[in-house]
């Protein structure tokens, strides 16, 4: 389905959409972060890439997996939390995000799937913008298999117009969300699609970053791992592991008990981000760390994004969004870094 | 409804043996389901075991599926969930979610001659495979145990070994000489030398520590074993138990999912430190 929505008539559209919890990039201070949109007259579009990509709204920093407590008869009690999740929609999506969040989808539907996320993502329509300029500086997402403009994940992708957005729907959920607002959308015409076409392919000239010949990195990696190139790469990383945690496609976690009270005993078990920046992350309890410095764990990340998730799924774990270039705080910049593994010895 | 895997089944503690002593105790537990939702298990795969307030740990179920009203654990002492599982007593509950892993392909192994080399705890993971096998003796052709620990009070199933000896041969070590000690003094790859058992027609199997594995594997090779007769388990750091918490990879292999157990053919094309 493929309509035109004028800018003016973007927040009556979001009103005829009350039913679902609605999220959408709203300017803090110094950074843009995707809230839950109370007043649909406050909707902007205008948003550089958030803080952190929507992963935070289907896959949660925390969450419950279950409360336990010791009943009656020492027996124990597990028990999953009430459902609080409902049909969201979430808005202004750039085309890197929801290509992040259909490699998590990868990640979460295996052999065994893992309902807690699915729970959520399965009420979630994603709303995308396409990005007629780059929102970062950093941006590469043409390198690794996306585009300014790409569908990959979305249900619907706008593109700004002159004083309008070109909406395209490509799943029921989309044609849904349009038809619950039916008249306020009109019927594109043929410089409408002209328009869209020419922002699209100008969006891509604007990208600044490229990789090239990424595609020999994956089977160069396979003879690096004793390369002295990680030592190198990882000297002034201080791992704080803000590269992983704010990556739309990063998936580790960490599973713990909070206790509540000791006797008679509650708590709940919890799932929360993990990072393998960090040295505990595989740290036995004897103390032997497979993983033992910097290094390794920059080879880790690495070699998982550009070469086992290559393995397993056919594709990158990486969307070319930027962010870990933007906010590592030491510099570390993952494009010269594929470089470096792709020029090495050569 | 699809299953929820991070859930545990609620499972009672039905028995309690004391194994080892000391700083590095080891205990052994038997556990029934609570209720009629328990699962069955293959040789090798391992179970997640909750102390709730605690967490979780990752233990190698070391009982025949043969022996299917309890499963069997033996638990190394060494942190949160294993200390507190050291506390607890018969009658209390825990939690248990799995079965994980792969398992032992003892289909392929009919026929075939089994030598399984263990060291420490390491007996834990190959017991239910070993015990398996005797329990079918028959579809199998001889079967060794070569098994050693630091000081005698360090091994596990004193009693059991002396069950089994009369099935199939034994051979135990310690690693210095102790009073009233007959059988082998030195590390387990050394006995594996002294025993020298023939590759022809033959399986091993090893597990226990890191160190211990490289050369008893190293051993075998020279006494004529091929990459495919060697059979070995990976021990990583685990939360899921899944595949998914991205946590326990060699490579792009998920050793919760994809091992624990690789044939050292397998084995030595992934990376060796991960
Ligand atoms: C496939 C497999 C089979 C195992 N079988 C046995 C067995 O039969 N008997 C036995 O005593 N031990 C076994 N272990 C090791 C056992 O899982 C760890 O010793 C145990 O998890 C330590 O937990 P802790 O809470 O006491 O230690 P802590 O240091 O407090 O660890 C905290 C958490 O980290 C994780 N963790 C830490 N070390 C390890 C580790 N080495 N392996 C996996 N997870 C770890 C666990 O989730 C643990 O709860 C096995 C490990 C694996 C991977
Ligand atoms: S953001 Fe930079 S400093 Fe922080 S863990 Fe990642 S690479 Fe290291
Ligand atoms: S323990 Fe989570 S991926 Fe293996």
């Amino acid at each position: 389905m493929e309509k035109i929505l004028t800018k003016k008539a973007l927040p009556q559209w979001l009103i005829k959409l009350n039913a679902y919890q609605i999220y959408a990039p709203v300017k803090k201070e110094n950074h843009w972060s995707y809230e839950a949109l109370d007043k649909p007259e406050s909707i902007r579009l205008d948003h550089l890439n958030t803080i952190q990509s929507p992963k935070m709204i289907i896959f949660p920093q925390r969450e419950v997996f279950f409360e336990f407590h010791n009943a009656e008869g020492n027996t124990l009690v597990m028990k999953e939390p009430a459902s609080e999740s409902s049909a969201t929609v979430i808005f202004g999506v750039r085309p890197c995000d929801a290509a992040g969040v259909t490699h998590q989808d990868k990640v979460f539907d295996g052999h065994f799937k893992d309902l807690y996320y699915w729970k959520r993502r399965n009420q979630t329509i994603l709303v995308g913008l396409a990005c007629n300029t780059p929102p970062s500086p950093h941006c590469f997402c043409l390198s690794v298999g996306g585009s300014p403009h790409s569908t990959a994940g979305f249900d619907i992708l706008m593109t700004e117009l002159e004083d309008s957005y070109y909406v395209e729907s490509f799943s029921k959920k989309g044609d849904t969300l349009i038809s619950l607002a039916g008249d306020i959308f009109s019927t594109p015409k043929e410089n409408d699609k002209k328009d869209k076409e020419k922002a699209h392919s100008d969006s891509e000239k604007k990208l600044k970053r490229h990789i090239k010949d990424l595609e020999t990195v994956p089977p160069k990696l396979k003879d690096m791992f004793d390369s002295p190139l990680w030592e190198e790469e990882s000297l002034s990383c201080i791992q704080c592991g803000i590269c992983t945690y704010l990556c739309p496609t990063c998936h580790c976690f960490d599973i713990n008990d909070e206790k509540d009270s000791s006797s008679p005993l509650s708590g709940k078990r919890v799932r929360t981000w993990d990072n393998c920046q960090f040295p505990d992350f595989t740290m036995h309890s004897s103390g032997h760390n497979p993983r033992p410095d910097r290094a390794s764990r920059l080879r880790q990340r690495i070699m998982h994004k550009f070469n086992y998730f290559v393995t397993n799924y056919k594709a990158y774990q990486c969307t070319g969004c930027g962010r870990c270039i933007d906010k590592c705080p030491v510099g570390i910049d993952i494009i010269e870094v594929l470089e470096k593994v792709r020029d090495y010895g050569k | 409804m699809e299953n929820n895997h991070y859930i545990p089944k609620v499972a009672r503690i039905i028995n309690i043996k004391n194994e080892v002593e000391g700083a590095r105790a080891i205990k052994t537990f038997r556990t029934q389901f609570a209720g009629d939702d328990g699962f069955t298990h293959a040789c090798g795969q391992s179970a997640m075991l909750s102390v709730l307030g605690k967490g979780e740990s990752m233990i190698s179920i070391s009982s025949s599926p043969i022996e299917a009203e309890y499963l069997q654990f033996s638990v190394l002492k060494t942190g949160r969930v294993t200390s507190a599982l050291h506390e607890m007593k018969v009658g209390d509950m825990i939690g248990i979610r799995g079965p994980y892993g792969n398992g032992f392909p003892i289909d392929k192994w009919t026929g075939k001659n089994l030598i399984f080399i263990g060291g420490g705890i390491g007996l834990a993971p190959i017991w239910s495979v070993l015990q398996t096998a005797l329990g079918k003796k028959s579809d199998y052709g001889n079967l060794t145990l070569i098994y050693g620990s630091r000081t005698s009070k360090d091994l596990v199933f004193k009693e059991e070994l002396r069950g089994i000896k009369q099935e199939m041969a034994v051979h135990l070590s310690v690693d210095n000489e102790e009073d009233r000690w007959e059988e082998y003094v030195g590390f387990v790859p050394n006995n594996l030398l002294d025993k020298n058992p023939s590759p022809e027609n033959a399986v091993a199997i090893t597990c226990g520590p890191p160190i211990m594995i490289k050369f008893v594997i190293k051993n075998l090779q020279d006494l004529g074993f091929k990459d495919d007769q060697i059979y070995t388990t990976v021990e990583n750091k685990m939360k899921c138990g899944i595949g998914i918490c991205g946590r326990c990879n060699i490579g792009p292999h998920y050793v919760c999912k994809d091992g624990p157990i690789y044939s050292w053919a397998e084995l030595k094309k992934l990376p060796q430190e991960y």
